[in-house]
Parts: C-alpha cells; structure tokens; sequence
C-alpha cells in the first residue's frame, strides 16, 4: 500500500541571533500512497478506503516517529497533514486524516489526548507542506505552537497521497511569549481601526 | 565548529514500478547546519588550520549519526557541501575534501573507496542531490544512485550545510548489465 516512507528529524541547536536555545528536536514521517478514488470520479462512500488504508499508515507514521525522538513518553507536541497529488480532490485527502481511522490511531500510539492540529494542500511532485503541530495533551499551550516543514522529492505523483504526521519532543527553542494565563491586556478590535 | 541544526532524513522505498522492493531501499542522510569558519574574513588564503580544526569534528559527528540513521550495513555513500550566498565554494570542498573528514565515514562503513560529492553556493532551502558509489568498487554499476534533500532555511548567507548519505542497497529495481560486460 505505501510505496516510500520518508522521515525527516531537525534537531535545533541554537537560533539565528540568539545563539544557543533549549535543545528541542521536531520530527516529520510522511507515506506515499496510492490515491483509492484518482480515476474513479467522484465517489460518494469514502469510507470502505479510508478503513482499508488509514489505520495501517497512520501506524508506520506512528512508529517511524516514536523510533525517531525516542518513544511516545519523549514527544510532547503532534500533528498531521496531507498533499493530494494534482489529480485528486481534497477530499480525499481529507478523508484519510480527519477520521478516528487515522486520529483515534495516532492518539493513542502516542499517548495523546488533543483534537490533532492539521494542514493540507494539493500539488506536484516535490511540494513542500509546513505541518503544524501542538502540545499532545493541551492544544492551548501556546510555547508548543510550531510547525515541521516537509517534502518528499518524488511524490505525490498525480495519482498519489502523502500523508504525513510530524511531532516534537518539546515546545519553540525559545518561547517567550507568554500564555493565556499570563495575557493582562484587554484587546479591542475598535482601538485598533484608523 | 559552532552548529546550528542537524537533520536527519531516512528514506524507505518499499515499490518502485509497481512492484515490491526487496530488502526495502533505505538511505540516510544527515546535514550539519553550521557556522561558515571563514565567514567575514575576505578571501583567505591559506584554509588548511580550520580545515584541520573543523573537518575531523564534523567527520565523526556525520559518520556516526548516519551510520545510526541507517541502522544496518552501508553498500553506497557519498557527501555534500553546500555554501551560503556570502561564502565561497572552496569552503565546503575545503571541509570535505580531505581524508581527516571522510576517514571518519570509511570506517565507519567498512569502505574503501572515494566519497562522491555534491558541492555548490546555494541559497537556504536549496534542494541539492548528492550522489552516492558503491563503497568498496565504485565501477559497480547497480550502486551508482543520488538522493534529494534540501533544508528549509539553511544555509544561511554565513553559513555551511555538510552531509554524509549512505544507502543500504543498490536502486530500488537494478537490473542493468555489470560494466564488465561492456568492455
């Protein structure tokens, strides 16, 4: 079913202008796979692909990024993203990452309890996807805000689907900007209109 | 050496041509973002102190990680060296065109032959394509192959991206005739 697994991990030293910063290491596993519906029009039951095809790569994923960063105890950040290739509907890609067939999966390979942030797009061969992920217990953890830049050479083809599921081991190398709890300012939109 | 970032990527190509890989192709790649040692110093002459400073910690540090990465037997290797916009290309050759940076590799992989490179001034995000030999016999044909991979945001003007790759097999689907046969 898949035809290339791609896995890439950025491990951050330091910041530009910042010099050192908090080691963190963010990870990215992408699989290539054959599009189920490219060439079929438009077909109404999605399901019967999205079972046959989501749990079993959202587990190579699963399992390329534990391997990556150290098991599901050391990742603390998740996300998930797809890239049609030009032949196919968002739909498509859509259907195999918004489902429990691919959440519920990934959820609980890595012990997570967060809705999974996303992104997807479609396009040629070589796309880069900015993949954002959050903190895998607490969505609202803003120092956990970031994202995992991605990109297999060869894929999607037209006919194909990368699907792809990122994490990371801690929050931005150098977060500084507060969170809900510590936000004093009332912001009001009509303070700001010239 | 003052290093930014390491990436690591590792590829699996389980179907090529529609049909199973086996063993599946796996290559490994692994780029230290670093500092450019020269950076801001004009046009020096003489680069053989950094070289014999950085190349050895770079060597090892690649050698290892990529070994590690690939988790099994190396049978094709190469290298890379890609320099931001305000250096210059003897640079990156500088850093990987000497035996105190790929003796580290050799080893590591139980090889014997030459590294081939990949080597270029390139902005950040660059995709550049390094190219990897057989690692005893560079003449074996089934082995000759390249891998893509750029890194988003480096290298930056002042710096160097360096890499090692290694692969565990030859192309996914070899089928070519030896180069014995041609001769």
């Amino acid at each position: 079913v898949i035809r290339k697994l791609l896995t890439v991990v950025d491990e951050i030293v330091a910041e530009p202008g910042a010099g050192p910063a908090q080691p963190v290491r963010r990870a990215a596993a992408a699989a290539v796979v054959t599009n189920p519906w490219a060439g079929a029009g438009l077909v109404d039951d999605l399901q019967p692909g999205v079972e046959r095809l989501a749990p079993e790569v959202a587990v190579a994923l699963t399992d390329r990024l534990a391997a990556a960063l150290g098991g599901a105890d050391a990742i603390e950040a998740f996300g998930k993203a797809a890239l049609v290739g030009t032949d196919g509907e968002i739909e498509h890609g859509a259907a195999l990452i918004h489902t429990p067939w691919f959440g519920d999966v990934v959820r609980q390979a890595l012990d997570g309890t967060s809705i999974i942030v996303f992104s997807d797009a479609r396009g040629p061969a070589g796309t880069s996807l900015v993949v954002p992920v959050w903190h895998k217990t607490a969505a609202a953890t803003r120092s956990y805000y970031q994202t995992v830049e991605v990109r297999v050479p060869d894929a999607p083809r037209p006919d194909e689907i990368v699907l792809v599921c990122a994490a990371a081991t801690g929050g931005r190398p150098l977060a500084r900007i507060g969170d809900r709890s510590t936000d004093t300012a009332t912001v009001r939109l009509e303070d700001h209109r010239p | 050496v003052n290093v930014r970032k390491i990436v690591t990527v590792v590829e699996e190509t389980l179907s090529e041509g529609g049909r199973p890989v086996e063993p599946v192709h796996r290559v490994a790649i692994v780029l230290a973002v670093i500092e450019n040692p020269w950076a801001g110093q004009g046009f020096v002459e003489d680069l053989a102190p950094l070289i014999d400073e950085v190349a050895p910690e770079l060597g090892e540090l690649l050698a290892d990680r990529t070994m590690e990465a690939l988790g099994g037997p190396a049978e094709a290797y190469g290298k890379a060296g890609i320099v931001g916009l305000a250096g210059e290309l003897e640079h990156a050759s500088g850093l990987i065109h000497t035996l105190k940076f790929g003796n580290f590799f050799r080893t590591a992989a139980n090889a014997t032959t030459l590294l081939p490179a990949v080597e270029k001034v390139a902005p950040a995000g660059a995709a550049f394509d390094i190219p990897m030999k057989h690692v005893t016999d560079y003449t074996i044909r089934s082995h000759h192959q390249s891998v893509t991979v750029a890194v988003p945001d480096a290298p930056r003007a002042d710096e160097l991206v360096i890499g090692l790759a290694a692969a565990n097999r030859g192309r996914p689907q070899e089928r070519l005739a030896p180069l014995s046969t041609e001769l």
